[in-house]
């Protein structure tokens, strides 16, 4: 049975290993490109010494920024694209194709069960796809984290490209846009309907789940007992923010609580923020944050989600091919 | 008891789609080692029957048995081949590696034997299945079929789109392996004569309902050809009446023979498998008015 669906997945497989073979190249390529850049300009004692130590590395860190963090971003997004074109390309004309031409019938007709004609299919085409995303993210992510934070990694784990483009993320999101194109595919009996619906769902359901995401963790409060300070770091996830009073009460949010220590012509010009919103009763500012260090939970939660409506689908599938007309 | 030496056995089956029933209460059981024709015009429910026998479609009543196991999405039942009409084939394999697809997928596949079949019909074995012509397809998609050793082999008008001379040859060796082998074979067309000659069982649907079922020489010997005058009276109850069949020169009545008397001036004959067929389908047809 692996034999009949290796060789029908062929022509697809073979896509899969130049994809793997071009797109690794280029990033290799890219890669080592950098790195050679980053030896060659000094910019190792800058990526070592924190980066704004002196104004050469400063400018060093300009022009690096300048050559090349656009194209780690770009770098990133092809990783965050990857699933839904594997679901799109590989999982939805997965079992569409054989129903509309009817050769289904070729494969309903032998004295194999349908579920493990099912299962084979799935096998032999989602775990080639499973690999080269995950072997091209590991290009990404090696060659994003030789910038160290010269490059994307400095807002942090959780900046949306590099969250969906590391860990668990890319190998989920592919497995769950797979097992969705195979079931509308094996559902709708249409090729286009298949990736059509694919690249929907999948939009909706990435979409509403990046929009949850920072409530999947407990979140932890900090404090900085400057209230013009944020009390979050730039690398944290913030769920929720605002100020407290001497208490260490929350004061209820108000769209213009400081405005009255700005510079507004019914006030005097304010040089001392700090004592002004104090005097305002906004003794300290918080941040409830899920700390980068959680990153790796996060991707779990996250990911489990997506195995979880993976594995459903894929059930989802074996009802819609054991189905009979 | 379960039955495991009936290759078919049905009872009430029923199938209904959305525009309506395709096949209603149809009873009938298909013995083993015989050559059936299944003959209807288009739209009888043919293929539906085919449908349900091998699992692809789902009874809406009613009942059926293919060696005692009842069809379901599970798999098909290993002693049952079947080629549906459109001869469905990957046309990016080779024809060495569609029996191979065989081989791989059937635990009973004698591949000598479909390397026999696809070698007396000189398809080359190299050659990409997606560039054979009709007639060497049917032979490979036969092939195919009679490699898992089947029982029961089920062809959904399998010479539909052959030019004749292809018909006569598949005809031939599927007659040939048939008997060879012991297989019973139900051929689906709704043109008869084709099949009048080597078939010896008949199951006559006509708009989704069993309208004549049994083996060839029974239904041939129960019926009688009256052959008389053109303006002269049936000698038969216009009840018993099949089919009359007028000509400037004569009229041919087709009657039940046990009802049939004779009379001056009329002529019993025993009819063809072709006389039956059409008398039987004509009678379902609706009048047209004159």
């Amino acid at each position: 049975m692996i034999w009949v669906v290796w060789r029908q997945q062929r022509a697809q497989l073979i896509t899969l290993l130049a994809l793997l073979v071009v797109g690794g190249g280029v990033l290799v390529a890219l890669g080592s490109s950098m790195v050679s850049y980053v030896d060659s300009h000094g910019l190792q004692v800058c990526l070592a010494n924190g980066m704004e130590t002196n104004s050469l590395c400063r400018k060093g860190v300009d022009d690096f920024q300048q050559a090349w963090f656009d194209r780690m971003k770009a770098g990133q997004l092809f990783i965050t694209v990857l699933p839904v074109l594997v679901g799109m390309f590989c999982g939805a004309p997965l079992f569409a194709r054989e129903l509309e031409q009817g050769t289904h019938v070729l494969a309903f007709t032998q004295s194999v069960s349908r579920v493990r004609w099912m299962v084979s299919k799935f096998a032999v085409a989602a775990l080639p796809a499973l690999v080269v995303v995950l072997a091209l993210q590991l290009l990404v992510e090696w060659w994003v984290g030789a910038a160290g934070a010269m490059g994307p990694l400095a807002t942090g784990p959780f900046f949306y490209l590099t969250f969906d483009g590391s860990g668990t993320a890319p190998v989920a999101y592919t497995l769950f846009a797979f097992s969705l194109g195979m079931f509308v595919g094996a559902a709708s009996r249409r090729t286009l309907v298949a990736m059509t619906v694919t690249l929907a769902a999948f939009a909706v359901v990435r979409i509403a789940l990046f929009t949850v995401r920072r409530f999947l963790l407990p979140a932890q409060r900090v404090v900085s007992d400057d209230p013009t300070e944020p009390a979050a770091g730039r690398t944290s996830l913030v769920v929720h923010y605002g100020f407290l009073d001497a208490k260490g009460a929350q004061v209820p949010t108000s769209p213009n609580y400081n405005t009255n220590c700005g510079s507004t012509s019914a006030t005097p010009t304010t040089t001392d923020y700090a004592t002004c919103y104090r005097q305002h009763g906004l003794a300290k500012s918080f941040a409830d944050v899920i700390p980068p260090d959680a990153a790796g939970t996060l991707h779990l939660v996250d990911s489990g989600i997506f195995v979880g409506l993976a594995v459903l689908l894929v059930l989802a599938t074996g009802w819609a091919v054991r189905r009979q007309a | 008891m379960v039955d495991r030496q009936t290759p078919v056995r049905t009872d009430g089956l029923g199938k209904r789609y959305r525009r309506g029933w395709a096949l209603r209460d149809c009873t009938l059981s298909i013995p083993p080692n015989r050559l059936v024709a299944l003959v209807g015009p288009n739209g009888a429910g043919k293929s539906t029957l085919m449908g349900l026998v091998t699992g692809l479609t789902r009874p809406t009543a009613g009942a059926i048995s293919v060696f005692g196991d009842a069809p379901g999405g599970g798999g098909l039942h290993p002693r049952v081949a079947f080629l549906a009409q459109q001869k469905p084939l990957y046309p990016q394999f080779t024809v060495a590696e569609t029996l191979r697809l065989g081989q791989r997928t059937n635990p009973t596949w004698d591949q000598a034997y479909a390397e026999g079949l696809i070698q007396r019909a000189q398809v080359p074995m190299a050659a990409k299945v997606g560039t054979l012509s009709g007639g060497q397809r049917t032979r490979v998609a036969l092939a195919l079929a009679l490699g898992k050793r089947p029982r029961l082999l089920l062809l959904d008008e399998p010479l539909a789109d052959l030019d004749p001379l292809a018909r006569e040859t598949v005809l031939r060796s599927l007659v040939e392996e048939s008997r060879a082998q012991g297989i019973t074979v139900v051929l689906s067309s709704h043109v008869l004569t084709e099949l009048a000659g080597v078939c010896d069982h008949l199951v006559l649907l006509v708009a989704g309902q069993v309208r004549l079922a049994g083996d060839v020489d029974d239904l041939l010997d129960k019926h009688v050809l009256l052959v008389g005058p053109p303006d002269g009276r049936p000698p038969v109850a216009a009840s018993a009446v099949i089919d009359i069949d007028r000509t400037p020169g004569s009229q041919q009545v087709l009657a039940p023979s046990s009802l049939a008397n004779g009379a001056p001036g009329w002529q019993p004959f025993r009819p063809t498998l072709g006389h039956l067929a059409l008398g039987y389908m004509r009678n379902e047809a609706p009048e047209v008015a004159a």
